[in-house]
């Protein structure tokens, strides 16, 4: 891994979406690790303590903005901004961001949006 | 007109026509009244205009009374009938009869209620028990309309319900395949931008992968769409149908992909010749094979094919994770899946099963599922050799 590079970690049961999105991230200038399943992401996220964690919602047997109050749970891993990115209607995402306790979220196909919310969170404020 | 506004007018709930002249002497009305036990009332009509009315009641007991036949049978039955009774139109609202009848004389209250048509002329009694059995039945009626105003209300809003339901199943399934496009075409776009192949290959066939997957969601909602208008046309022609199943296995085979799946094939020696709607026949196998294959991850599919009679019998046999007794009943529902939108395992509308089953009703056929739980789920297609023709026309 290299020490420079913002690192973030994306769930997704999708593997065309995962793969997509780990490109697009890749050429943004981050560092991705991807994961395809809900479960045992909070184990990876304290492997690879990520910058950012960008959450699919719709997957099977527990939902990401579940997922997300889970990990907001943990007084280790609450401060890691949680982004959901998801299929999903836009109303949908929003009910769940303020629900679930989510960072934000990003509308999947919004490219420009993803590259912009990253940068947002994992740039340094001067 | 509506039945129950037409019921309200008492032109409808004339009981009797029974009427005699006024001249008519009062020992012959009473020899009536004698013989005709449901006799009730006569009206007393005079060239077809109603002049008086004479009861069972008052007649008998001016008769009975002291020395009354000796005094009154020889005379006019129009001595001693009422000559002011209640008419009314044959026009006239239920409600607004009884009424006026209530208002009489508390004597005269259960008087018959004579009928005349427009010009004035006789056209029947009314009972006035009749009448207020009837008001009972309307205010029935109306409460059973109200009732059943009630049901179709609620029948609406689960139908609402379930429609928002899938429009939110929906929109994810058509979106997630559409948003899997626009990326990789973006990564397509930034590769080639940068002179690069950077797994051309690949992309592409992902890329189409989704736009297949994207064709197939939006083929299933044009098709319920245009079953639910009726719009389906059925074209029928004789053809192959144990060749349309080693087609459709074919078809099977690729969405199997490299699963540990076996495929087999079990159709009579002799070709099955059928007279049906080849497109919708093919339709309904691949949907039963695709769902076959989603759900099963190792194991067998069997299709199988078996004539009898009239019908043949398609069969879908799987190995896959089965059915819970508790979702059959909704199995071939539009809009539902069995499994929750946000963590469900298998992707889809839920409109599969709905439209295969709405084929199969379309091709004058039945569709059976059998399942055990853990164990694997057989579909079963029985349709008619010969589609008739009305049934075509009948669409």
């Amino acid at each position: 891994m290299s020490p420079n590079k913002k690192r973030i970690l994306v769930v997704d049961d999708d593997e065309k979406h995962l793969l997509t999105t780990r490109e697009i991230l890749e050429l943004a200038g981050y560092e991705v690790v991807v994961h395809n399943s809900p479960f045992r992401t909070s184990e990876v996220v304290r492997k690879v303590s990520p910058d950012l964690i960008l959450l699919d919602v719709n997957m099977p047997a527990l939902s990401g903005d579940r997922l997300c109050s889970l990990l907001k749970g943990h007084a280790s891993l609450k401060k890691i901004p949680v982004i959901l990115y998801s299929s999903n209607d836009e109303d949908s995402l929003r009910r769940s961001v303020a629900e679930f306790g989510a960072d934000g979220y990003v509308c999947k196909g919004d490219i420009a949006g993803l590259r912009g919310t990253a940068s947002r969170i994992l740039t340094p404020l001067i | 007109m509506d039945q129950s506004t037409e019921d309200c007018f008492v032109g409808h709930l004339i009981s009797s026509h029974e009427q005699v002249s006024p001249a008519s002497r009062v020992e012959n009305v009473a020899d009536r009244f004698f013989a005709e036990r449901d006799l009730e009332a006569l009206a007393l009509v005079e060239e077809g205009h109603p002049c008086g009315l004479a009861t069972r009641g008052k007649v008998m007991s001016t008769l009975f009374h002291r020395f009354g036949f000796e005094l009154f049978g020889r005379d006019p039955i129009l001595e001693i009938a009422d000559r002011h009774p209640l008419i009314v139109g044959a026009d006239e609202n239920l409600e607004a009869v009884l009424d006026r009848a209530m208002r009489r004389e508390f004597r005269d209250i259960y008087d018959e209620i004579l009928v005349v048509d427009e010009n004035g002329r006789f056209k029947g009694l009314l009972s006035v028990k009749r009448l207020v059995v009837e008001q009972g039945n309307t205010l029935a009626r109306s409460m059973a309309q109200k009732e059943m105003a009630l049901t179709k209300a609620r029948e609406m809003k689960r139908v609402t319900d379930m429609k928002s339901q899938f429009i939110a199943h929906v929109t994810h399934e058509l979106r997630s395949p559409v948003n899997a496009i626009i990326g990789l075409a973006e990564l397509m776009q930034l590769s080639a931008g940068e002179g690069q192949a950077g797994h051309l290959r690949e992309k592409l066939s992902l890329l189409s992968s989704s736009a297949v997957n994207l064709r197939a969601l939006i083929t299933n909602i044009l098709d319920l769409s245009k079953i639910e208008a009726g719009r389906m046309d059925v074209i029928v022609e004789d053809f192959d149908v144990a060749a349309l199943l080693e087609e459709v296995a074919e078809t099977t085979r690729i969405l199997l992909g490299e699963k540990p799946v076996f495929l087999e094939v079990a159709a009579g020696p002799e070709t099955r010749i059928i007279h049906s709607d080849r497109v919708k026949v093919r339709q309904i196998l691949t949907n039963l094979c695709s769902n076959a294959a989603k759900f099963t991850d190792s194991g067998r599919i069997a299709l199988s094919l078996k004539s009898g009679g009239e019908h043949v019998e398609m069969a879908v046999s799987d190995t896959g994770p089965g059915i819970r007794e508790e979702d059959m009943s909704r199995l071939f529902s539009s809009f539902t899946q069995l499994e929750e939108a946000k963590t469900r395992c298998h992707e889809g509308t839920g409109l599969g099963l709905a439209i295969t089953r709405e084929l199969v009703a379309l091709l004058g056929g039945r569709i059976t599922v059998e399942s055990a739980y853990g164990e694997g789920t057989t579909f079963s297609v029985q349709l008619p050799l010969n589609l008739p023709l009305h049934e075509k026309e009948a669409i």
